[in-house]
């Protein structure tokens, strides 16, 4: 939705399940995306709790864990979501007078829209949707209600199993083959596949050092780091600036993403494009790790036409900085901005390969998977 | 001199401990403890200058070892030694012009040999003037001496006593322009915001440097707007600091985190920097984080404008720098030592640790990355900085810790 059209902005907030008043000082440039005041949205919410009779518990529950931010990551927030649809479907039934194609349709829309106000949509989860949606239109309407139900359920066990878990397990056996004695790898943030890659070649018996790349203000690679120390890896930590400086000694970068598109973009955590374009400068290779669900065919040349935006107030406050910190009551200044860029699109130009459960392909082949196979898994 | 040895430990202890920080200040510093140093010192009659350059160089020495990193302190030593060379040479020009009729056919071959070993330190300026003769005399190893004996003994005869106090104080007026230079060095920066900010500019610049401050703020005051994108330079955050200087003055400023410098180039006009150092191929040492920057601006085209003084000019070419003249800074600005210390384990299995924490201070941006140098003398491109090291520095003086032949 366009943020900078302000006829929709206010029809929008009718809609709105709960109150989020807009940040003040928004930065021109990104007036096309939502920027909201954070810390009031989730007290807000809470407190609505009981009011939304119409909401299921088990989407509200996603929806205020996507608000806080407890479930990060594209594959996390496709499965908590697709989980807490199966509730609603094992709960539904087709109110008198309605059918269930059309009804669980429109049902599914308005938790849609909930989580989106919660946290706008990876590209994982707007895929996932749109295959139940093609999954509840595609419903033969010789079912009765139970056999429908139990179908649906079922498509999206298949779904998860198929295209998240076990695309998961034929990415790490691929990346795994690319990992040699005495290498050392570098990843950037924290990305599921890319833990599992790494652990799995420790277990393996691959004789290799890892480099954690991190960055602010969530320094995700704090976590990943302390997994991979618990399981015996060795491993390097640094910031994003000095990137640089580790390079001349790293022979893989190892890279996830949120969705790769069909330009050949990828479309990840912000920080991921440095990373890339400084192993394009160092001639190391760059491997983005990703499922094939998440491939779009949308097409995007920079990072700024479509980004979210964060809690500018996660800028603005330094942790353990008192002398920075003064700042903080600042965030209302009207020449002061602060700019909290959730994601960034990395050029092809800086991926040597993408390895996806379709194979180990170079980035010009994402727009022919997305053509050839969107057709099958749509048919499941 | 007791006294001047209590001001150089003061100084170095000062450095060792990185009390003093920053090229401005250590630059400063320098100069004036080395204006002191030549004001006490007690030269002979004979050979003054030669004396005086010992006792700077000594000096310089100590002050370099306690901070090898702090490259300004190195600098401002050999400008100093360049200062005290040329005040050395410079009484002799007009007898050098009476001495060049007479033994001009002895000098010209042995100049034209001279001529093709020469370093290319030496500017047009030099070649022009008639001292050359005599640094050639000085730079030759074997009849260095003779000439010098020869020349001391037949020109500075008659006016031994006179020379050396003017020597002396022609070098303290030297001494003070230096650091007249060095705190003034801001608006001849300043000055030249007016010709490369235009309306409506989108400026990104990285960490906080007053240079840069002083650009924007007099390209502001003179009715030139513009906005800046501010990358905040983890883990020093200095970015916050220049974010609300230039709130102050009014500027439109936004605080962005390093990770986002790629996704915001695109939009980018210009980028501005400042730096800890440059060096003799045109390549800069500054903070962790400018090379990925400099990549950045060079993919998009954007021009990599670098605000320098030339106090920050060093005549060191960059070999391995990374490691060579690289500061690591404390892990615990990136890693709470509290929140890890269950995974810093020592001594089991193999001996060392398995976890490492990297924080370097510096960075290294090759010349072919930056587009311009702005400095108070004007504006430069990185292939012609070397030609600037020829009038600030003497090629005698590289690295000072060698005793050079003459």
């Amino acid at each position: 939705m366009q943020f900078d059209d302000q006829g929709r902005v206010n029809k929008s907030k009718k809609r709105a399940v709960f109150n989020q008043p807009e940040a003040k000082n928004r930065v021109e440039l990104f007036r096309h995306l939502p920027q909201y005041e954070h810390g009031s949205q989730l007290t807000d919410l809470e407190s609505k709790f009981l009011e939304l009779d119409s909401m299921h518990p088990a989407v509200y529950k996603v929806g205020v864990q996507y608000l806080a931010g407890d479930v990060t990551g594209g594959n996390a927030r496709c499965i908590a979501m697709l989980r807490a649809f199966q509730e609603v479907i094992n709960d539904y039934s087709t109110p008198p007078g309605k059918t269930l194609v059309r009804d669980l349709t429109a049902k599914i829309s308005s938790y849609v829209s909930f989580l989106i106000e919660c946290r706008p949509l990876s590209m994982s989860m707007g895929n996932a949707i749109r295959f139940q949606k093609s999954r509840i239109a595609k419903l033969p309407l010789t079912l009765s209600e139970t056999e429908a139900k139990a179908a649906l359920c079922n498509d999206i066990d298949r779904f998860i199993n198929e295209k998240i878990i076990l695309a998961d397990k034929v990415i790490v056996r691929h990346a795994a083959t690319k990992v040699r004695d005495g290498d050392v790898l570098l990843t950037y943030g924290s990305s599921c596949v890319v833990e599992m890659i790494l652990l799995y070649a420790h277990e393996l018996g691959k004789q290799f050092r890892v480099v954690v790349v991190d960055s602010r203000p969530k320094h995700e690679g704090q976590a990943l780091l302390r997994r991979l120390l618990a399981k015996g890896l060795s491993c390097t930590y640094t910031h994003i600036n000095a990137v640089s400086y580790i390079m001349h000694e790293v022979t893989r970068v190892f890279l996830g993403a949120s969705s790769v598109l069909s330009n050949g973009t990828t479309y990840s955590r912000v920080g991921t494009a440095c990373v890339a374009m400084v192993a394009h400068a160092f001639r190391v290779p760059v491997l983005i790790c990703c499922e094939a669900y998440k491939f779009h065919e949308r097409v995007q040349l920079d990072s700024i036409c479509s980004n979210e935006l964060g809690d500018s107030n996660d800028i603005a406050r330094v942790p353990g900085r008192p002398d920075v910190n003064s700042m903080d009551n600042r965030t209302n200044e009207k020449n002061l901005q602060f700019l909290n860029l959730m994601y960034d699109a990395t050029p092809s130009e800086y991926v040597s390969m993408i390895i996806t459960d379709y194979g180990m392909i170079p980035p010009t082949s994402v727009p022919v998977i997305v053509r050839e196979y969107r057709r099958e898994y749509l048919l499941i | 001199m007791p006294d001047i040895q209590a001001l150089v430990s003061d100084l170095a202890s000062k450095l060792r401990k990185r009390r003093v920080q920053g090229s401005y200040e250590t630059a400063r510093l320098t100069a004036e403890l080395l204006c002191a140093v030549i004001l006490q010192h007690k030269e002979p009659t004979t050979n003054g200058a030669a004396s005086l350059i010992e006792a700077v160089r000594r000096v310089g020495e100590q002050l370099i070892a306690a901070n090898p990193v702090e490259l300004a302190v190195g600098n401002i030593v050999r400008h100093v030694l360049h200062i005290i060379r040329e005040e050395d040479l410079s009484p002799l020009t007009d007898i050098v012009g009476e001495l060049k009729l007479s033994a001009e056919d002895d000098v010209e071959d042995i100049a034209e040999d001279e001529n093709s070993q020469k370093s290319s330190a030496t500017t047009d300026g030099c070649l022009l003037k008639p001292p050359l003769l005599l640094a050639v005399f000085e730079h030759l190893p074997d009849s260095a001496t003779a000439c010098q004996t020869f020349s001391s003994e037949n020109i500075f005869a008659g006016k031994a006593d006179k020379s050396a106090k003017k020597l002396k104080s022609e070098l303290i007026k030297a001494v003070n322009e230096l650091i007249e230079d060095i705190n003034t060095c801001r608006e001849g920066i300043a000055e030249q915001a007016m010709e490369l900010i235009h309306q409506n500019e989108v400026i990104l610049t990285l960490g906080h440097s007053k240079f840069v401050k002083e650009f924007l703020c007099a390209a502001k005051e003179k009715k030139r707007s513009f906005e800046v994108f501010i990358a905040d330079g983890a883990p020093k955050f200095e970015g916050h600091i220049l974010a609300k200087e230039l709130d102050k003055k009014g500027l439109k400023a936004i605080v962005i985190t390093d990770s986002a410098v790629f996704a915001m180039i695109s939009r980018v006009n210009m980028v501005i920097v400042g730096v800890h150092a440059v060096m003799a191929n045109g390549g800069v040492i500054a903070p962790a984080g400018l090379h990925v920057l400099a990549l950045a601006a060079k993919k998009h085209d954007v021009p990599f404008v670098v605000v320098a003084s030339t106090h920050e000019l060093c005549s060191l070419y960059p070999h391995n720098l990374e490691v060579l003249l690289n500061e690591m800074r404390c892990p615990s600005e990136l890693l709470n030592f509290e929140e890890f210390s269950d995974c810093i384990d020592y001594g089991i299995a193999s001996s060392s640790s398995l976890l490492h924490v990297v924080n370097p201070a510096f960075d290294y941006v090759p010349p072919e990355l930056i587009s311009l140098f702005v400095t108070d003398i004007g504006g430069y491109s990185p292939s012609y900085i070397y030609r600037l090291i020829a009038d600030y520095y003497s090629s005698e003086d590289l690295p000072p810790q060698q005793k050079p032949a003459s």
